[in-house]
């Protein structure tokens, strides 16, 4: 008896194909319904987001036999005529454990370290709970995976730092203010990532937006969608003293505020900090204004160049934590030190 | 004389504060990543001598010891490190102990210099009066010195977020405007409690016949200094002096207190008789 996977992801298959396979929701407990009563697993998750379609079964055939007739599960319940074997990855204990473990620290996501997957995979895991396709050893499984995913997220640095432009940004609001809730943001330019950037400064307590732009129709839109104010291109300096952290993406040509400009905008605002966040190529704010005292500028190159370095450190602790899942896979299925030792890591069997 | 006195379990503190204060300076170069619960106990044991070593010299004088120097310099240490040890229990400030650890280890080292613990210094004062004007001028002291080392926190951020280095998101130290309410706080409460020691000193200390407080350097220093801190204070409120200014304005004013603090007593015959 054993754990095994059977499954498609990003790694092993383009999105074209990968959307073939995938099972909405409603589905999901019917292919665990179809597996128990064709008798090919005694329990059974299924895992289906945007990345990836995986099943995971606790079965008593050997595990050869055991690929095949999942396989073949597989193609005929998602309607396939076309047998598509080599995107597939089969995994048996203990790389079956092991992947299960990547995948809930995020450590087979797109994003690596992403912390999105693990809520997917506990979603998929209490559906098969409520559904009592589940059983004690893939209880079990998926309890120790879950545990070891919050511990790799405290005591490694695998989900630490943003790795996309607006959530460094909010990060960044966040090393500078002591709560954002209360925050002032301003949104200069309606493009699609200042609205993101603003939409993730609002999930956190950022309670007012101001939206400016060009076409002022653009701006009541944005304003509207965001739970804010629509503001004259021509008035947003008057607004200025209120602002807290401006978000700024124009089409403009030219600097739309300098230091000239800034400089008597911080005194009216009694020099309270000011992050700003220049989205815009080229640029809308002159650089010269991160030389005034409490104002803190970052362009898009700063904000990427920060989230490609998160990503760096990221990749470096991929190591640590294959060895702490390693060491809890082993603890799982109960194999002394030694005789675990030896084993090497292993990519996902194709 | 007992083989181990209480200077020598201080010296003790003092090494230990050293151990940590090399600690820290790996917490410094990692960029504050990871929780310093190792600093933390070593300062706590670090503590624990320097408090028996406090409580050593004051059970051995049946009163506060702050009669010299020594004394004085060894029980802002204490100040200081009580209030850095509590604050530091709030996880998001479990790094001020870090900052105030090099300020530590410099008052340890001063206070072991030879010739500041003199025997009997300031024996004609007494009385609880004398007690309490030292503890709360002493304890100033010790908040001020806190408020620097937050200070020096505040200055560290606010250099990572303005020259964009990356390690800001991954360091566990607060932001900027909850560091900056910290000094404030800090020092706040370094004025009121000066405040209440000067106050204590003028009007519950007689000076000795034939002595005036307007003569004395020393009370001119602590008057300069009260002064100092209250108009940073109003600067920061009324005048919206902020940010980088106000910690280096607060880091300064300590580095003047430390640096005078000795040449201060050397020149005022109350304190130094």
């Amino acid at each position: 008896m054993s754990i095994l996977v059977v499954g498609i992801s990003h790694r092993t298959a383009p999105v074209e194909l990968r959307e073939r396979f995938a099972l909405p929701p409603p589905r999901i407990p019917e292919a665990l319904s179809a597996l128990r009563q064709q008798e090919l697993a005694q329990e059974a998750v299924l895992v289906c987001t945007c990345n990836r379609t995986e099943l995971y079964v606790q079965s008593q055939t050997p595990a050869p036999e055991a690929f095949a007739a999942l396989l073949k599960f597989f193609h005929q319940f998602t309607g396939q005529a076309e047998v598509v074997q080599e995107a597939f990855y089969t995994l048996s204990e203990p790389h079956s454990l092991e992947h299960l473990f990547k995948v809930a620290a995020g450590l087979d996501s797109m994003v690596l370290g992403e912390t999105e997957i693990l809520g997917q995979l506990k979603k998929a895991y209490e559906l098969a709970l409520q559904g009592q396709f589940t059983g004690p050893r893939l209880n079990k499984a998926f309890q120790r995976a879950f545990n070891t995913a919050k511990y790799l997220r405290t005591h490694t640095n695998i989900q630490r730092g943003s790795i996309s432009v607006a959530s460094v940004g909010v990060e960044l609001a966040e090393k500078i203010f002591d709560t954002l809730r209360g925050r002032v943001v301003m949104v200069l330019g309606a493009g699609d990532t200042s609205e993101k950037a603003a939409r993730a400064l609002l999930s956190r307590g950022a309670t007012s937006v101001l939206v400016s732009n060009r076409s002022y129709e653009r701006a009541v839109a944005l304003a509207q969608e965001l739970g804010g104010r629509a503001v004259r291109f021509d008035d947003w300096s008057a607004e200025f003293a209120a602002v807290d952290i401006v978000i700024s993406s124009t089409a403009a040509p030219h600097y739309i505020l300098d230091r000239a400009k800034l400089a008597p905008l911080m005194a009216l605002r009694e020099n309270q900090p000011l992050l700003l966040i220049d989205l815009a190529v080229p640029r809308d704010i002159e650089p010269e204004v991160n030389f005034l005292e409490n104002v803190y500028l970052y362009n898009i190159d700063d904000l990427q160049e920060i989230a490609a370095d998160y990503l760096k450190q990221r990749q470096e602790e991929v190591g640590r934590c294959e060895a702490i899942i390693r060491e809890r896979v082993r603890e799982l299925l109960n194999v002394p030190a030694a005789a675990a030792a030896p084993q090497t890591p292993r990519p996902a069997e194709a | 004389m007992p083989l181990i006195t209480d200077r020598t379990w201080f010296l003790a503190a003092v090494i230990v504060y050293g151990i940590a204060l090399v600690y820290s300076v790996f917490l410094w170069r990692r960029g504050f990543r990871r929780d310093d619960r190792i600093h933390y106990l070593i300062l706590v044991v670090a503590y624990g001598l320097h408090l028996l070593a406090m409580m050593k010299r004051g059970y051995s004088l049946q009163r506060c010891p702050t009669s010299n120097l020594y004394e004085a310099t060894v029980f802002i240490g204490w100040a200081m490190m009580s209030a850095c040890l509590g604050l530091a229990l709030v996880q998001r400030f479990r790094f001020l102990p870090v900052f105030a650890n090099p300020v530590m280890v410099g008052l340890g080292v001063f206070a072991m210099m030879p010739g500041l613990d003199t025997p009997g210094g300031a024996l004609s004062y007494t009385g609880v009066m004398v007690s309490l004007h030292a503890a709360f001028t002493l304890l100033a002291y010790g908040a001020f010195g806190l408020g620097a080392a937050a200070g020096v926190m505040y200055l560290s951020q606010e250099r990572d977020l303005k020259m964009h280095r990356s390690r800001i998101l991954f360091s566990l130290l607060p932001p900027i405007t909850r560091l900056e309410k910290v000094v404030t706080w800090l020092t706040l409460a370094g004025l009121s409690l000066l405040s209440v020691g000067l106050v204590v000193g003028f009007a519950g200390i007689t000076p000795p016949p034939g002595v005036r407080y307007t003569q004395d350097f020393k009370v001119w220093w602590s008057c300069v200094v009260w002064a100092v801190y209250a108009v940073l204070l109003g600067l920061h409120w009324r005048f919206a002096v902020r940010g980088r200014r106000f910690a280096w304005s607060v880091v300064g004013s300590f580095a003047f207190v430390l640096l005078t603090y000795w040449g201060s007593n050397l020149a005022s015959p109350l304190h130094q008789p």
